[in-house]
């Protein structure tokens, strides 16, 4: 019917490179810290697939994220330390998550752009009092501690080669479900939300339906990811849980772009790395690394107001233009030369 | 419960419901005219707290200037923040201004804790005195203070819209801006002066609260929550209903801790999640308010 065009097999090896380029990491990096904090940023990926979905491509913005990360975290920690095997424990996370989605997503998404913003981070903060507070299931202000690691029958992942692994195959499935949602019909129905709500619903996209869906996925996701955390550090506390972590992914979602997801993951890792600057970047002092890290919410809430107000495309845009400025450059003195081969 | 006890948690109720009707009024000023809800009100409610302590302590003022130095300089950077963040996204688009104020919620917040610190801070009463008592309830003298303050700032906001040109000039831009700006009147500086004027609300309640409750950095989130919750209570866009909200929401939150207190001990651990249930339940069953008509959105 219709034969891929080269920039969809470009792509396709693009991503293939991308994976094996990831597979590769923990035979090169011989250094633990830093290949926990690589660990950690793909934790943080699959959360941002799933936001990078909400407010990317359906406008959406929430402010209540953590709340589903923390859902999926305490879920499945309590569950496998009830003595529920791994898989099945973080399952039962993710559905919790998305429950909790779905409960909350079926009366807010009726409601206008602002109100919605409010009632996400109503629900993050209701979450975050039951976190706090629940001792009989989240240890109250103390957390959960001695969360059993991440196994298969009896084998269990306790290397970080193995969690970094384990992570990342994770991320590569969240990042292939939202590019799938958003190459397909959900996906056309959510830009055309994003467009113009209204005029979607004159053409028969069940807007609410669309945006009920998609924020479900996305807390499912927050939810995998924040079971993922759980067994890996091993421990919980509400801290990890509040409206600035929220906060904090909705920067990486603006700064990578709305509607393109490989602006997210960028923006994601940057964002991610930059306070353990120093343990990347060979040369730089752990004074700076101190220094961005006691600066964190005036950086993130920086680059939240300048993409909102310089970049509102974020990185994906800057990219868009660099390339067309570049084939521009290149096909210049070629004029009349290749052409495009259609 | 005897009398004297619920008297006692009303009068609570109603302290309370001041400082959350001046935290309303902030979101109602700064949503008529821009159409946006402006996440960092409850951090002009902090910063009104954290300049009193300031000037009090560090600079050492008389708490008489302290207190109106605190109000007029958050009112400042309440119009600093609408030149230097919101003016500048021209289209005026609600959703980006809205993650905006979002954004410029946290550095205010962590900009307050890099200058004053992460301790809580305390502030004397505004005057010394024993608590009255009336019908058995104690209400402290700085309870007075602050339903004085809420009083005098309704006044003033009601005969600002009614008896002044700017009043004036912010009502047509309430009803339409674009009509407004035709009609000649300059948009930019109503709205630079709804953020100087939401600022100096919120500040007025946060600093009169402070000797009663000490302040902290991080307060801004929780009273913003509150505020909003008063504001879309009452029906979003009206000052009158604003206030209405904060009262009703104020008396609701103390009374369910009462009742609550009487059913199961140590539950006052779950009052902060009263106020969020009241403002889900307002948002999902009567987004319209509760004293206002719904209208349908038209193309």
């Amino acid at each position: 019917m219709h034969r891929p065009d080269r920039s969809t097999v470009l792509r396709a090896a693009a991503a293939i490179a991308g994976v094996a380029l990831v597979a590769c990491v923990p035979f090169v990096v011989q250094d633990r810290y830093l290949l926990r904090i690589l660990t950690l940023v793909g934790i943080n990926l699959v959360v941002v697939s799933g936001l990078s979905l909400l407010f990317g491509y359906a406008g959406q913005v929430s402010l209540g994220h953590a709340a589903f990360v923390g859902i999926g975290a305490y879920g499945s920690a309590y569950l496998s330390k009830a003595g529920w095997p791994w898989l099945l424990a973080v399952s039962a996370g993710v559905a919790l998550a998305a429950a909790g989605g779905l409960l909350l997503a079926m009366p807010s998404l009726r409601l206008k752009g602002h109100y919605l913003a409010m009632a996400t981070l109503g629900f993050g903060e209701i979450m975050f009092v039951f976190f706090d507070n629940a001792e009989a299931i989240t240890g109250g202000s103390d957390g959960l501690q001695q969360i059993p690691p991440a196994s298969f029958g009896p084998f269990q992942v306790t290397t970080p080669e193995g969690n970094f692994w384990l992570v990342w195959a994770f991320v590569c499935v969240s990042l292939l479900l939202v590019h799938n949602v958003v190459r397909r019909r959900p996906g056309r129905a959510l830009r055309a939300i994003h467009g113009s709500e209204m005029g979607a619903t004159a053409c028969g996209v069940d807007t609410v339906r669309a945006k009920i869906e998609v924020f479900v996925v996305s807390a499912a996701l927050a939810g995998l990811a924040g079971a993922l955390m759980a067994h890996y550090i091993g421990s919980l506390s509400p801290a990890s849980f509040t409206l600035h972590r929220s906060v904090v992914f909705l920067t990486m979602v603006a700064l990578g772009g709305s509607g393109s997801l490989f602006g997210s993951v960028a923006a994601t890792v940057l964002l991610t790395l930059l306070p353990y600057v120093d343990s990347i970047v060979p040369g730089v002092s752990r004074q700076v690394a101190g220094f961005l890290q006691d600066w964190e919410p005036d950086i993130y809430a920086l680059v939240l107001i300048s993409v909102m107000l310089f970049l509102p495309r974020g990185l994906a845009g800057v990219g868009r233009t660099v390339a067309a400025r570049a084939r521009e450059w290149v096909a210049r003195p070629a004029a009349g030369g290749e052409g495009s081969a259609t | 419960v005897d009398t004297a006890g619920i008297l006692q948690f009303v009068v609570a109720g109603l302290k309370n419901g001041s400082i959350y009707a001046l935290v309303a009024l902030g979101f109602t000023i700064v949503y008529a005219s821009t159409n946006v809800i402006n996440f960092a009100q409850g951090e002009f409610y902090m910063l009104g707290g954290m300049l009193g302590v300031f000037a009090f302590s560090s600079l050492g003022l008389p708490l008489g200037l302290a207190v109106p130095v605190a109000v007029v300089a958050t009112a400042c950077i309440g119009a600093l923040v609408e030149i230097l963040f919101v003016r500048r996204r021209k289209d005026g688009e609600p959703m980006p201004l809205i993650i905006i104020t979002v954004g410029v919620s946290m550095l205010l917040a962590s900009q307050a804790r890099h200058w004053f610190g992460s301790d809580e801070l305390p502030l004397p009463p505004f005057t010394p005195g024993a608590s009255l008592s009336v019908g058995g309830a104690a209400i402290e003298v700085q309870t007075l203070w602050i339903w004085g303050l809420t009083i005098a700032a309704v006044a003033a906001l009601t005969l600002l819209y009614d008896r002044t040109r700017l009043g004036l000039a912010m009502r047509a831009c309430m009803q339409n801006r674009e009509a407004a700006r035709l009609m000649g009147i300059d948009t930019a500086w109503i709205v630079m002066m709804s953020f100087a004027l939401a600022a100096m609300l919120g500040a007025i309640g946060g600093v009169a609260v402070t000797p009663l409750t000490q302040t902290r950095f991080d307060i801004g989130t929780g009273i913003a929550i509150k505020g909003f919750a008063a504001a879309i209570l009452g029906g979003l866009g009206n000052p009158l209903a604003a206030v209405a909200g904060g009262l009703v929401l104020g008396l609701v939150e103390s009374l369910s801790i009462a009742a609550l207190s009487t059913v199961a001990q140590g539950s006052s651990t779950y009052k902060d999640a009263i106020a969020i249930a009241v403002l889900l339940l307002v948002l999902f069953l009567r987004p319209q308010g509760l004293f206002v008509r719904a209208t349908k959105e038209k193309v």
